[in-house]
């Protein structure tokens, strides 16, 4: 240790020093610009005035927006104008400081199913104009519209993956080559669900209020989710080996174990699309059509077949309780978004739960495609077939819901 | 937004204000010579000062108006702070400086001054405007058939601008770009004769001429023919709008400049007294604005170039620039509101009050 010691007599600055001194340089600057402004004359510029509406509650008679600043300065709601009429409106405070939150109430006779239009319009002049396509009430957490919701997620999450599952006898007496053709077809299906997500998160973050940065969030849950489901991956694999448990031939992890991840990451996607769609419909984007729920339901129930396509192969059949797990990790966190979505959606949370999902699914999509044999794998006729009727399948049945 | 019917303020219309104006007016008045006082302002002013006077006599003290009225603003549009106030602009007629020349022919004489100010066109939306001497539409000059007109420009704003009359002037004083517009720091003086008689306009004519009219460079221009008409109560309406957010299409509509200035305190006019109005529309991006008077109607003089009435009717449309006179009389106490049919104009601030005592 000659040199570190010679390295540290020499600088004579203590090791936690070292590691200081640039943030308190960094302080001292921050603090320098703040109180003098140096470029202040670079931006005599009039304000940039932004304002995100991050929650819209519909009452009878009565409309309330949760709205924050999202620009870089302070705006001030001075007028609001409903369906282009100016109305007496009640603002928590009108002054918002950067990233501030207010809430505003106007009273206005709304009308169920049609369209409603609000502009905020500020001190300097500017409109903040703000869409509801479809008003409708929103609902309230009560037990009964909190039964709708969880009903709601049963319908377009839990049954139809349940009923997904019921292929796994099929699957058991299926040869390798279509064993393969059905991970190929799983990884297509998830392929197109990891696509629906990201462009669904980006829309979201799209979204959120702009200072808050919906991107980074999205980002953030999609490698944080990688991440987290690798060191549980690693985890699982670890405790097997010292039980030397037998593997699925040719995969990193046995077949139940792939199956669980893959119910992980289908369920972090249908707790987004819970939340998208309790969302839509408290926010009255979407009318709630039985042709709606059906086509949720008919996309999904293919989600329960992704999940037990690995098990086919395995030799021995995973316990019935099993099932009924992979099922509830697939489908039930749907409820939860929906409530979430229902009654306390905010796009920049939005965000990053589809975030999380997206990085689930690509991390079990690599997850499956590692331990895919060569000669069944996606390369193959059959695995390339697969692959397509996937995509293909989710296609058709996504138009169900569109 | 609170229902049309029903929400007027029961107290009697402000006397306060009515107060203030009539010492401001006073005080005008002396400031200026004793000749040209007889010959110009206090003869013009008449109506407007009597009216007034009885307003204070009558003494309203200051009506509560806190409980609610027609229009959906929230708040109060803080008229020291604009330098200007709706309710006098209706009757703030401006005979000028007044004196003869050697042939004996009256002459006005008028400085405009094109400020850039930022005005309250709502309460709390401030709009960034240019104007005439402070104040959004400019002063409303008032002139007999014949006189001479000599408006000296002072430009003190950061623009070129110009004033263009509506009216006869030969073509050096017509105050377009090249003919009396002038430069930042620069002065002009239009020197013309006021005919023919009737409800005109002045507005700038400088260059984009939609900017340099929207921002509120316009103003009346009355000729009174030199028969005279009959007495009655007069007050200037100038229908405008402001497009605050600047995207070609106008966020607020007002009658002299502030949404709802006049149904959240109505103008209180006088139960058998004939009324006369000069309506002037210089809205921009919309091609029509027009006024229509509740449970009565009225005689329209169009450009109010004549003496006899063109029709008797309660709707009037207008394009830009077109302008009416109108005519009219209560005869039953209350409150009557008066507003544009162009009706999307009325959820937008052009919506007024007569409150008839």
């Amino acid at each position: 240790m000659a040199a570190a010691t010679a390295t540290s007599r020499r600088s004579r600055i203590p090791g936690w020093l070292g590691w200081l001194l640039p943030v308190v340089a960094i302080a001292a600057l921050v603090s320098l610009f703040l109180m003098f402004n140096p470029i202040g004359s670079l931006r005599e510029l009039p304000p940039v005035e932004a304002v995100a509406v991050e929650r819209t509650v519909l009452d009878v008679d009565e409309i309330t927006l949760e709205v924050r600043n999202d620009g870089p300065d302070p705006v001030t709601i001075a007028q609001l104008l409903v369906n282009e009429a100016y109305s007496s409106f009640v603002i928590s405070d009108p002054k918002l400081d950067r990233l501030e939150s207010a809430t505003l109430r106007v009273s206005y006779p709304w009308e169920e199913g049609l369209p409603l239009g609000i502009a905020m319009v500020t001190s300097t002049g500017v409109t903040v104009e703000h869409e509801i396509e479809v008003a409708a009430l929103t609902p309230e957490a009560d037990g009964s519209t909190i039964a709708v919701y969880a009903l709601l997620g049963i319908y377009i999450g839990v049954i139809p993956v349940a009923i997904g599952l019921f292929w796994y006898p099929s699957l058991r007496r299926a040869s390798k080559r279509w064993i393969g053709f059905f991970l190929a077809f799983t990884v297509g299906l998830l392929g197109f669900l990891l696509i629906d997500t990201v462009a669904e998160g980006f829309e979201l973050a799209g979204r959120t209020a702009a200072a808050l940065d919906g991107l980074s969030l999205f980002a953030l849950g999609a490698v944080g989710a990688v991440a987290a489901l690798a060191a549980f991956e690693q985890l699982l694999e670890r405790r097997r080996d010292s039980r030397s448990v037998e593997r699925t031939e040719g995969s990193p992890v046995s077949g139940l174990v792939l199956a669980y991840l893959i119910a992980t990451g289908i369920g972090l996607h249908n707790l987004g699309e819970g939340l998208a769609v309790g969302a839509a419909l408290a926010g009255g984007e979407i009318a709630l059509g039985t042709f709606l729920i059906l086509g949720f339901a008919i996309h999904n129930t293919t989600e329960g077949l992704a999940i037990v396509a690995p098990l086919g192969s395995d030799a021995r059949r995973p316990s019935l309780w099993h099932f009924a797990a992979l099922g509830a990790v697939a489908g039930a966190p749907t409820i939860i978004g929906a409530w979430g979505g229902g009654f306390a959606f905010a796009p920049a949370w939005a965000a990053l739960a589809f975030g999380v999902a997206a990085g689930a699914i690509a991390q079990v999509v690599w997850q499956i495609v590692r331990g895919m044999s060569r000669e069944h794998g996606l390369s193959s006729g059959l695995g390339a077939l697969g692959l397509m009727a996937g995509l293909l399948f989710m296609y058709i049945t996504g138009l169900l819901t569109a | 937004m609170g229902s049309i019917e029903g929400n007027f303020p029961t107290q009697q219309s402000s006397g306060r204000v009515g107060r203030r104006r009539f010492l401001r007016r006073m005080g005008a008045t002396s400031a200026l010579g004793g000749a040209a006082l007889l010959g110009g302002h206090e003869v013009l002013h008449g109506s407007g000062l009597i009216t007034h006077a009885q307003a204070q006599e009558s003494g309203g003290g200051q009506g509560d108006h806190g409980d609610g009225h027609l229009g959906g603003t929230v708040g109060e549009v803080d008229n020291e702070r604009n330098g200007f106030d709706p309710h006098e602009i209706l009757t703030d007629f401006d005979g000028g400086e007044v004196s003869k020349d050697s042939s004996g022919r009256t002459v006005r004489e008028y400085e405009f001054v094109t400020i850039d100010k930022e005005i309250e066109v709502a309460p709390g939306v401030f709009f960034p405007a240019w104007t005439y001497n402070g104040r959004v539409p400019g002063p409303t000059i008032r002139a007999t058939e014949g006189d001479r007109l000599r408006v000296r420009l002072v430009n003190a704003s950061e623009h070129p601008h110009t004033i263009h009359f509506h009216g006869f002037h030969s073509a050096s004083v017509d105050g377009i770009p090249g003919a009396g517009e002038s430069l930042p720091g620069e002065s002009f003086t239009y020197d013309f004769i006021a005919e023919p008689f009737g409800t005109h306009l002045y507005h700038c004519h400088s260059l984009p001429l939609v900017q340099h009219i929207h921002r509120g460079l316009y103003g009346a221009f009355i000729v009174d023919p030199k028969q005279g008409r009959p007495d009655a109560h007069e007050m200037v309406m100038v229908m405008n709008g402001f497009d605050t957010n600047f995207d070609g299409g106008n966020e607020v509509y007002a009658l002299n400049t502030v949404a709802f200035a006049y149904s959240k305190k109505p103008i209180e006019i006088n139960a058998g007294e004939l009324q006369r109005a000069h309506v002037i529309n210089v809205t921009e991006f919309d091609p029509i604005n027009s006024i229509h008077i509740h449970a009565n109607f009225f005689n329209l003089f169009r450009t109010g170039t004549s003496l006899e009435p063109d029709e008797f009717t309660d709707t009037i449309s207008m394009g830009q620039a077109e302008r009416h006179m109108i005519e009219f009389t209560y005869d039953q106490p209350g409150n009557f509101i008066f507003h544009a049919h162009v009706t999307e104009f009325i959820d937008l601030g052009w919506l007024s009050a007569f409150e008839v005592v």
